[in-house]
C-alpha cells in the first residue's frame, strides 16, 4: 500500500509521536484526520499542516467513548471518502505502586487507587479496542485496503510504577497478533495489523523533565539519545508500504538496555 | 469566503488556492479549525453542502438527555437521590437527527 494517496486517522495526533505520525503522513501525500482531546492541539498541528500544503481535518473526540470514536470515522468518511491507516497513539499515564508503606510501622499507608487505573486502562486499553474494532468494521465495509497500527511501548516487560500503563501497553502489543488470527478465520485479507513499541522517545513529557533523570535514562541507550517521533513515524511509514509486516509488534528503542547491558 | 450556521454554531469556509478551510467560532469568540486544505477539485457550487456533511458528522446533533447536577445530589429528607453522570464519557445519548431537523 501506499501513503500517497491514502486516509490516515491519528487518535492523539495533537502533540507527541500522533503529531509527527500526522506531518509524515501529509509529507507523503496522504490526507489525515486529527482525533484529539484537546481543541488547541488539533488547532496547532492543523495550522501547521494548512502551511505544509496538507489536507487534514480535526476532531475532538475521548476515544474511550463507543458514541465518539463513531464520530470521528464518519468525519473521516465524510471528509476523504475512505480509510487506510489507524495509528492509535492516544494515551496517558498516571504512574503510582501498587501499594506504599509507612516507613515506621510497615503497614500499608496508601494503595493505588482506581483514580490512577481507570483512566488509563480506558484510554489506552479501551480507547485502543474501540479504535481498532470500529477502523476494521469501516475498512471491512467499504473494502478498502488498510493497516491498522497499535502503539505499545517498550515498557510492556513490565515496569514498576507502571502497573496500569504496562498492563495497557502489553495487550497493545498482544492485540495485533489476535486480531489479524482473527482476520485470517474471517477470511479478512485486505487488512493488517500491527503494534509499534516505542522506547524512550522525544516527546514533551521527557525532554521537559529533570535533566539528571534524563541523563540518567540515556546511560542505557546504546544509540545514546532519545528516540525521535519522526523516527517512529517513519518505522509506521515503511510498516503501510511493506506488506509483509503484519501480526507483529515492532521495537523501535535506540537499543534500550537493563543497566549491564541486557536489551531489554 | 462563505459562512454558515449549524447547531447554533457559526462556520466559515474559506477558498486558498482552489482548497477550502473550515473553521468554527467558539462562544468566546476565538475560532477553532475543523479542516485544512479540503475538497481540492471540487466545483464551487458543492462545497457547503460537502462542509456541512463534515460538521454534521463532527457535531452530531440530537436530542440528549440531561439528568440532575450529579455534584450536588437531590436531597429529600434523609434520602439522597443521584442522577445518570451525563458527562461520563460511556453515557449513551440519542445522536440522531430528529426528523425535525432538515435534513440538508
Amino acid at each position: 500500500m501506499e501513503i500517497k494517496g491514502s486516509v490516515a486517522v491519528i487518535t492523539g495526533g495533537g502533540n507527541g509521536i500522533g503529531e509527527a505520525v500526522a506531518k509524515y503522513f501529509i509529507r507523503n501525500g496522504a490526507k489525515v484526520a486529527i482525533v484529539d482531546m484537546v481543541q488547541k492541539n488539533i488547532d496547532r498541528v492543523l495550522a501547521d499542516i494548512k502551511a505544509m500544503g496538507g489536507e487534514a481535518i480535526g476532531v475532538q473526540a475521548n476515544v474511550s467513548s463507543e458514541a465518539e470514536t463513531a464520530k470521528f470515522y464518519q468525519a473521516a468518511i465524510a471528509a476523504f471518502g475512505q480509510i487506510n491507516v489507524v495509528v492509535c497513539c492516544a494515551g496517558i499515564i498516571r504512574d503510582s505502586t501498587l501499594l506504599a508503606l509507612d516507613k515506621e510501622t510497615g503497614k500499608v499507608s496508601r494503595k493505588m487507587g482506581l483514580d490512577k487505573w481507570q483512566p488509563v486502562i480506558d484510554v489506552n486499553l479501551t480507547g485502543t479496542f474501540l479504535t481498532i474494532r470500529d477502523g476494521a468494521e469501516a475498512m471491512v465495509n467499504g473494502g478498502w485496503t488498510g493497516l491498522l497500527v497499535t502503539i505499545s511501548s517498550v515498557n510492556k516487560v513490565g515496569q514498576v510504577g507502571q502497573l496500569n500503563y504496562s498492563s495497557a501497553k502489553v495487550s497493545a502489543a498482544l492485540l495485533p497478533k489476535i486480531v489479524v488470527g482473527e482476520f485470517l478465520m474471517r477470511g479478512i485479507r485486505n487488512i493488517r495489523c500491527i503494534g509499534i513499541a516505542p522506547g524512550y522517545t522525544a516527546t514533551p513529557m521527557l525532554t521537559g523533565m529533570n535533566q539528571d533523570a534524563l541523563k540518567a535514562i540515556l546511560a542505557d541507550v546504546h544509540l545514546g539519545r532519545l528516540v525521535d517521533p519522526d523516527e517512529i513515524a517513519r518505522l509506521i511509514g515503511h510498516a503501510v508500504e511493506n506488506e509483509a509486516i503484519n501480526a507483529t509488534t515492532l521495537e523501535i528503542t535506540g537499543g534500550l538496555c537493563y543497566p549491564g547491558g541486557i536489551a531489554k | 469566503m462563505k459562512s454558515f450556521t449549524y447547531n447554533d454554531m457559526d462556520f466559515s469556509l474559506e477558498s486558498a488556492g482552489g482548497r477550502w478551510d473550515i473553521a468554527c467560532k467558539k462562544p468566546d469568540g476565538k475560532s477553532a479549525y475543523v479542516g485544512a486544505g479540503l475538497f481540492a477539485g471540487l466545483p464551487e457550487s458543492e462545497v457547503e453542502a460537502k462542509a456541512r456533511a463534515l460538521v454534521k458528522a463532527i457535531f452530531p446533533v440530537g436530542i440528549r438527555s440531561v439528568g440532575p447536577d450529579v455534584a450536588h445530589p437531590t436531597l429529600i429528607g434523609d434520602l439522597k437521590i443521584v442522577g445518570p453522570d451525563v458527562t461520563h464519557p460511556n453515557f449513551i445519548y440519542w445522536d440522531k437527527d430528529s426528523s425535525s431537523f432538515a435534513t440538508d
